[in-house]
């Protein structure tokens, strides 16, 4: 579950999972929500990522989306699907399909992930994750 | 609403007392921080946070004069847009977030001897869809060129001149750019195999966001003698072109963002705010990020060169005429994300200083050695661009801008989010009401222009106009859009 805030120059995501890595899942969909502006995403393709999770939570999570933006903007490629598991290293796989305007829809270029504001709480029912974006 | 103490001190000039944050601790603001601004823009200053960030920038090791805001202040990562810090060359420290992540994102204005009554509606709607089909723009627009390995490194290490040397521009072009389009401590070899991936298929493209291409006419001279320095005249049509470092720019911050992080940690460095992360500009991660970021800036100055040479063909292929013969020379092009390393004058003493531009422009006046020679008698073309619709500024820079240590504006500034002027307007409705005022607009999509729409900005007149009364940038001339191109 994800959904996203606002800010004057920016934008970003507010997203919530059961556990960390369910939260990273749903970030990494937010994020693409707002690439494409929510046109449903097949998963015709994968790409597989690895982070070494030496430092804390929050540059993760920055390392996680900076990859999938990557690429994105290298092989013009969007997600709409991920599984991500987080041990010594973050293995994630991320499922989509070339973008297309028509099939997708047209949002926003974002520039880059940003340490502003960064969240990544926990409560009862699981992991919140506040993060913004420079577009 | 920020709510903080803001000294009025002369005309346009508001000041954050150093004492604001205690006079002792790391986190003390080392220098005052001075917002330019007219009492009428006060109120949506201190409407985001934007006031805090410049408060929160006097606190960096190393800082001299005053953390410093031009009137088109807005909240931005860290810093705030609009934000100038210059710091010591020898003690102060390099932030990559007081340059942002679009390094060098800047603007170019070309001059033509057409005057508006040789185009009539029809050729400036034939000349819109000509340069939207020969300049890439878009969410992830590609170039139509796509660079090796070895290229890209060229590039990163040329800047302007390689793409001359490609034959994308006359030669004569190259004396006309700030830097000459190339900062020579660039080295490539500091820059992510990533950033050089995503920067092989993006030189010469416009890209998306507020970045646009118009075709505009000179509405006002105001300044006679600057103009003819520059070759504008009233009712002549000029093109200008606002792009940046696309997504190599955007890795390179990143990448240095991420070195930062740790450079933080290992230098002991207490900071506000996590985006001002910083290094000392002598340790290993200052001198490499400087290098890399230089990178970065050349990749920009050779993609608003490879548009600049479509932008030619493109007014070639509609009209039939050469364009050597339609006078299209490039009147300059300058930066508003970036650092320098620059001489400036610091309590009567000469010294060097890592000055950051981050949504500011610089503005030399007469006699500075950087400014090209044919129009060093009256200062730097400083190059205001308005927002999608709305008209947009040639200045001059003054001797008085050494104050901001040679800095102005950069534009107009965002009131309001993406989002919100996205759910107010309708990409359709906006492209009507540009029409209406005589504009032609042909956009990427109809969502980034109801995003750009005008009114989701400051007025760039009131930023301009206050500037001019500080005396950091005086009127030359104003241009109105004709027709836009955007991503």
């Amino acid at each position: 579950m994800y959904k996203i805030i606002e800010h004057t120059a920016d934008v970003g995501i507010e997203a919530r999972g059961k556990n960390l890595e369910e939260a990273f899942e749903e970030a990494a969909r937010g994020m693409f929500s707002i690439i494409t502006d929510g046109g449903k995403i097949d998963s015709k393709v994968e790409r597989r990522v690895e982070i070494p999770s030496e430092d804390d939570e929050e540059m993760l999570l920055v390392d996680w989306l900076s990859e999938l933006l990557y690429i994105n903007d290298v092989e013009n490629l969007v997600f709409g699907d991920f599984d991500v598991k987080i041990g010594k290293k973050l293995i994630g796989f991320a499922y989509g399909e070339e973008y297309s305007r028509e099939k997708h829809g047209y949002g926003v270029e974002i520039k880059a992930v940003t340490y502003h504001m960064l969240e990544i709480k926990r409560d009862k029912k699981g992991v919140v994750i506040k993060v913004l974006f420079d577009i | 609403m920020w709510n903080g103490p803001l000294e009025k001190i002369g005309e346009y000039r508001y000041q954050i007392p150093r004492t604001y944050r205690g006079i002792k601790g790391n986190l003390r603001m080392r220098v005052p921080a001075i917002i330019y601004a007219s009492p009428e823009m006060l109120e949506s200053i201190k409407k985001d946070n934007a006031p805090e960030q410049a408060a929160n920038v006097a606190t960096l090791p190393g800082i001299v004069g005053k953390s410093m805001a031009m009137p088109d202040i807005h909240w931005g990562y860290g810093f705030p847009i609009g934000g100038v810090a210059a710091t010591d060359a020898e003690e102060g420290v390099i932030s990559p977030g007081g340059v942002g992540f679009d390094i060098n994102c800047g603007v170019r204005l070309v001059r033509t001897n057409l005057t508006v009554n040789d185009l009539s509606k029809d050729k400036i709607r034939q000349l819109v869809d000509e340069l939207f089909k020969n300049v890439p723009s878009g969410v992830g627009s590609k170039a139509r060129v796509r660079l090796n390995m070895a290229e890209i490194d060229e590039v990163l290490q040329m800047g302007a001149r390689w793409a001359v040397e490609k034959g994308y521009g006359w030669d004569e072009d190259l004396d006309y750019l700030e830097e000459n389009g190339c900062m020579e401590v660039a080295d490539a070899s500091l820059v992510s195999e990533k950033a050089k991936e995503r920067g092989k298929s993006q030189v010469g493209s416009l890209g998306a966001g507020n970045h646009f291409l118009e075709i505009q006419r000179v509405a006002e001279v105001y300044d006679e003698e600057a103009a003819k320095a520059y070759g504008i005249k009233k009712d002549q049509i000029v093109v200008m072109i606002h792009t940046g470092s696309r997504g190599c720019g955007h890795q390179i911050c990143s990448d240095y963002l991420r070195v930062f992080e740790n450079a933080v940690r290992k230098y002991n460095i207490s900071l506000p705010d996590r985006q001002l992360a910083c290094a000392p500009v002598k340790s290993r991660e200052g001198e490499n990020y400087f290098r890399a970021m230089a990178c970065a800036a050349n990749f920009a100055w050779a993609n608003r060169q490879m548009i600049v040479h479509w932008v030619r063909q493109s007014f070639e292929n509609v009209l039939k005429v050469e364009a050597e013969e339609m006078g299209m020379h490039i009147v300059y092009d300058v930066c508003h994300n970036i650092a320098k390393l620059e001489e400036h004058v610091v309590d009567g003493e000469q010294k060097m200083l890592y000055v950051h531009r981050k949504g500011a422009t610089r503005s030399f006046g007469p006699g500075r050695k950087e400014v090209p020679a044919k129009y060093r008698n009256v200062g730097q073309p400083v190059l205001i661009p308005g927002d999608m619709g709305t008209e947009s500024y040639l200045l001059k820079g003054t001797d008085a801008s050494e104050e901001t240590f040679g800095s102005t504006c950069h534009g107009a500034g965002r009131v309001m989010s993406r989002q919100q002027a996205k759910r107010r307007w309708n990409g359709r409705e906006i492209a009507r009401m540009l029409e209406s005022k005589g504009i032609y607009a042909h956009a990427a999509s109809w969502s980034v222009m109801a995003e750009e729409s005008p009114d989701a900005y400051k007025d760039v007149s009131s930023v301009v106009n206050t500037t001019h009364g500080a005396g950091l940038s005086l009127k030359v001339a104003k241009m109105r859009p004709l027709g836009v191109v955007k991503g």
